[in-house]
């Protein structure tokens, strides 16, 4: 009987063993489930199909829940774990996990890198290394009801009323623009006359939908105002978020909650919520990430909006038209069983062909080349490519390790002051003290 | 009448009692949570980094002082006391009144217990997200229902933030309330009320002078184990307003939960986290003598 | 009047039923119809219903709902269990003989005070350590954590307020501790035990945190297993609410069991007259 028991005990001991000893040949890669792995899983399918085959490796996907999946990521690596080999590092918290990550420069050699944007592969650099192959790019496009627009540019009567609201609210008379062309006051002055709150006219109950819940990504979103009007985190190394460039931004947003151009719940979006009411024709222009284009202007699932949809790039500040970019990539897991064959499929991920692939699954890879060439299955394609080279920012302390904290508090103040907690220059004040802080670490 | 653990044992008592009753947990308790317990107190006094979470770095009660200077912690603090409040409140007030207005429906058809416990069965998480669904403004029941009444709000604007999620957090956990006051109150015995009617008692004077008093330990135990947990809300509140708008809705937990992980400043959390165990030790021993008391004597 | 009265309870009943579940309903309906109407606005309430969701989370090939709910059970009734058979006799030391109560329970009760989250990374590390990751009992172990304050605090409120009478009679009588506990107390408790089984039940099917990050691929228990489709880019809103609704029949299966296991044992005449 005893040793029966005893026997289990080492069987049952052993068995973990076993099982994270890496077999020769399987990589797995982290990864969150959505459209993005959907995507990644032909590429995977055609990888272990090809070269997958000559060199005797299979490659696994490994799915954390998006809820709580950095939390997840985070306490895996600090904990050394091998579960698995390739693990998905975006821009923002490359700096927090760069620690436990190998730089890919020896997989990804210069010839391939120059098949990327650049500012992609800059979103995954720290200290000039690279830490990840970018498979998904995100950028901002300024959406836009292109009938609604188009009604706008040509009907004198509106355009009256246009120049008497951008007069009433804005003190001045402003003609209505094409939207390449839109300033952010141009912007705003749209987002009024669109409103019902300020024009009765109106076709649309709100001229724009804001996402102001404390999230990060609606910092990502909202700092175009910053950078186009000249400013950044930091100046010469100190924060700089409470510059003037900061006070404009902030203040865009401001206007138009005051004004209810954007519905009052606004405070509370995120990414769903302003696709929703875009979705159902209550908002006339958004700001929003390029990822909803595809499900807007699907006419099965976006009837009343699909096919009326314009894309511009965020309005113009003082620097110009400018829009945060981030990227998904895939990174090498230091603590890692299996390097040699990671680093081999690392290194064909990079590959125009992975790309390729990717991009027909739905994905957005930031390879102009590609993007160009699928034009007619992605109307948005060309637009992603152009904007990213020509508008893409990484703001300066975007990949460190303070980057979320970072975002973190600026997304507390700044929703607060939206939302009419604290004003401006309490928002500002807070934010700089605590962008310091994070900094210091 | 509680002898202290050991000392003067009664009469009939085996020998080992103490020990095979208790001894299981004691070593369960022991084996399971002492490294946690040990690593925690030394990450509260020390600065540590997921870098580097086997080598925290010793700064004594730097984090303790940096928590209590913070604004956050106290508006965290001061959100978590208030929505605790309100709720367990609110909860045994419900739930007393339908377990006084349900129990001879229940008595005969126990099963019928099993549809009121079912809101406690959506895990918060979940059921936050689908509240995002149900609260949005344009395709949401929730907004259409309320516009009907003339109400056009937002219900998670500054106004009204507080009141949704503790409305959630009501309605998903009065059923605790209903359970275990229904527990102790379908244990008060018949013949005390008999014998009260017999005497020509009403309606009343029998709830107050026999139902009430013999409810009030069930109602301090109840009412304690949800106050402590609607200290501790966290899931659903994550979920639909992040804490925001601003900090508006920034729970103790979630207060804890940023600084963790978000900031990375695993020590000052810890630390805040250790103070709320501090707060909470104080407030039970004053609780304690109360609600071991009971109905006895 | 007694009639009036009566069904007036029952629509006091239905009308808490309702209320208290909307959540739960609305979720029902939302699993039931197309994404379009999900999407519609104004939401609509007349609807062709569909099966799709349900389909689609019992059978995405990324997605293995079925052994999730089952790592949940497991998970949920062997934390169950241990914290019934910890916490009974411990319950009854503190209640009935008075160790520990000045000692362990205060300890124990104030564990619930603590947000879980401090206790993740040392947890984690510990399980590494042991080869407890993820693993059905290292959850289960954590479940039994988490719900023994509770328990501890019900059983003992309850247990003190049980007459002495019958007890003594039982010593008197030459019976041990054990025979005690086992023949008379554990009858007269079952009100209260089945009480604890089931709120234990629930909050360890509802644990979301230590399932997300003490679990990879093995134990991962249907609250994590989810939120599978809230992606990046939105809530896939028809499966989720799918995914809720399958997850939630479990739990609402063994109260309903549990119901008529109990009504059967007070119909007998266990409870103390």
């Amino acid at each position: 009987m005893t040793n029966i028991l005893r026997k289990t005990l080492l069987a049952g001991l052993a068995l973990p063993l076993l099982s994270s000893a890496a077999m020769a040949g399987e990589v797995t890669l982290l990864f969150w489930p959505g459209p993005e792995s959907e995507a990644m899983q032909k590429v995977l399918d055609a990888y272990n199909a090809g070269p997958g085959k000559t060199d005797g490796i299979t490659v696994k996907q490994l799915l954390f829940s998006r809820q709580g999946y950095f939390e997840k990521e985070q306490a895996d690596l600090a904990a050394g774990s091998s579960e698995f080999d390739l693990a998905l590092v975006t821009t923002y918290t490359l700096g927090r996990y760069a620690p436990y990550l190998d730089p890919i420069d020896a997989q990804v050699p210069a010839e391939v890198k120059a098949a990327f944007a650049p500012v992609s592969l800059q979103s995954l650099t720290l200290d000039g290394k690279l830490y990840g192959v970018p498979t998904d790019i995100s950028v901002h496009f300024l959406y836009y009801r292109k009938d609604l627009v188009d009604r706008l540019l040509s009907d004198t009567e509106w355009q009256k009323r246009y120049a008497a609201i951008a007069k009433e609210k804005l003190g001045r008379e402003m003609q209505p623009k094409a939207p390449d062309d839109w300033s952010w006051d141009d912007w705003i002055a749209a987002a009024l006359f669109f409103s019902a709150a300020d024009n009765p006219d109106s076709p649309t109950r709100f001229g724009t939908v804001l996402q102001m819940k404390n999230l990060i990504f609606n910092i990502m979103l909202w700092q175009a105002t910053l950078v186009s009007n000249g400013g950044d985190w930091l100046a010469d190394g100190r924060p700089a978020i409470d510059g003037p460039a900061a006070r404009t931004g902030l203040q865009v947003y401001k206007t138009l909650i005051d004004a209810k151009a954007t519905p009052p719940g606004s405070i509370s979006y995120e990414y769903p919520e302003a696709n929703a009411a875009f979705q159902a024709g209550q908002a006339a222009t958004m700001l929003q990430w390029n990822a909803a284009f595809n499900e807007l202007n699907d006419p099965a699932k976006s009837p009343t909006v699909a096919g009326k949809i314009g894309l511009a790039p965020l309005p113009a500040g003082s620097a110009g038209h400018k829009s945060h970019v981030h990227s998904l990539g895939i990174g090498l897991n230091t603590a890692s069983k299996n390097k040699a064959d990671a680093g081999k499929v690392v290194a064909w991920l990079a590959t125009k062909d992975a790309m390729t692939v990717y991009a027909q699954a739905g994905g957005t890879p930031p390879v102009p080349e590609i993007l160009k060439s699928m034009a007619a299955a992605r109307p948005e394609f060309p637009l992603v490519g152009d904007f990213v080279d020509r508008y893409g920012f990484v703001v300066t302390g975007g990949t460190a390790a303070y980057a979320v904290p970072v975002y973190e508090v600026l997304a507390e103040k700044f929703s607060a002051f939206w939302a009419g907690q604290i004003d401006l220059d309490t928002a500002l004040k807070q934010a700089a003290e605590g962008m310091a802080e994070r900094i210091k670490g | 009448m509680a002898s202290a653990a050991g000392i003067g044992r009664r009469p009939y008592e085996g020998r080992w009692d103490g020990l095979w009753l208790l001894g299981p947990l004691l070593l369960f308790l022991a084996l399971l949570l002492g490294f946690p317990a040990v690593a925690n107190l030394v990450y509260s006094l020390s600065e540590v980094r997921f870098t580097g979470l086997w080598s925290p770095r010793w700064v004594g009660l730097d984090n303790y002082a940096t928590v209590l200077a913070d604004p956050a912690f106290w508006g965290a603090v001061g959100f978590s006391a208030r929505f605790a409040v309100v709720v367990t409140v609110a909860q045994l007030l419900l739930g007393f009144a339908l377990v006084l207005a349900l129990d001879p429906l229940i008595a005969k058809r126990r099963w019928l217990m099993a549809f009121l416990l079912l809101p406690m069965m959506v895990s918060p998480a979940l059921l936050g997200v689908m509240y995002r669904l149900m609260l949005n403004d344009f395709v949401g029941v929730i907004p259409q229902y309320l516009q009907l009444v003339g109400f056009s709000g937002n219900l998670l604007d500054a106004d009204w933030a507080f009141t949704t999620v503790a409305v959630i957090e009501v309605l998903q956990w009065t059923p605790f309330a209903v359970l275990a006051l229904l527990t102790a109150y379908q244990a008060i015995p018949g013949e005390l009320v008999e014998a009260a009617r017999i005497d020509g008692a009403g309606s009343w004077s029998v709830f107050r002078r026999i139902t009430l008093p013999l409810m009030v330990p069930a109602l301090a135990i109840t009412g304690f184990i949800r106050f402590i947990d609607s200290f501790r809300v966290f899931d659903h509140i994550y979920v639909l307003t992040g804490g925001g708008p601003g900090t508006l809705t920034q729970s103790l937990s979630i207060y804890i939960y940023r600084t963790f992980f978000q900031q990375e400043r695993i020590g000052p959390a810890v630390a805040a986290s250790m103070l709320l165990l501090l707060a909470s030790i104080v407030v039970l021993r004053l609780l304690m003598a109360q609600m071991l008391r009971g109905s006895r004597g | 009047m007694t009639r009036l009265v009566a069904g007036l309870r029952w629509v006091v009943f239905l009308l808490a039923v309702l209320i208290l579940n909307i959540p739960v309903i609305v979720t029902l309906l939302t699993s039931l119809k197309t994404t379009l109407d999900i999407n519609a606005y104004p939401p609509v309430w007349l609807f062709a219903p569909t099966l799709e969701h349900y389909g689609t989370v019992l059978t995405d090939p990324a997605l293995d709902f079925p052994r999730y709910l089952m790592n949940s059970t497991v998970i949920a009734l062997g934390g169950t269990v241990l914290a019934l058979g910890l916490g009974v006799p411990a319950a009854y030391a503190m209640a009935k003989l008075g160790k520990g109560t000045t000692t362990i329970l205060p300890v124990v009760t104030n564990l619930r005070a603590l947000p879980l989250v401090i206790f993740a990374i040392p947890f984690y590390l510990l399980y590494q350590a042991l080869g407890l990751l993820d693993t059905r009992l290292g959850l289960a172990l954590i479940s039994c954590i988490i719900n023994l304050p509770l328990a501890l605090i019900l059983l003992v409120g309850f247990l003190q307020d049980l007459p002495q009478e019958i007890e003594e009679a039982a010593r008197v009588d030459g019976a041990s501790t054990f025979a005690v506990l086992r023949h008379i107390v554990l009858p007269l408790a079952r009100p209260v035990l089945v009480a604890v089984a089931i709120l234990s039940f629930i909050y360890s099917w509802n644990e979301f945190l230590f399932g997300l990050i003490l679990s990879t691929r093995n134990a991962v228990p249907v609250t994590v297993g989810a939120t599978f489709f809230i992606t990046s880019w939105g809530v896939k809103w028809g499966a989720t609410a799918a995914a809720m609704m399958l997850s939630v029949l479990p739990p609402l299966l063994l109260g309903l069991v549990s119901y008529r296991y109990l009504g059967r044992a007070m119909l007998a005449g266990a409870v103390k007259g």
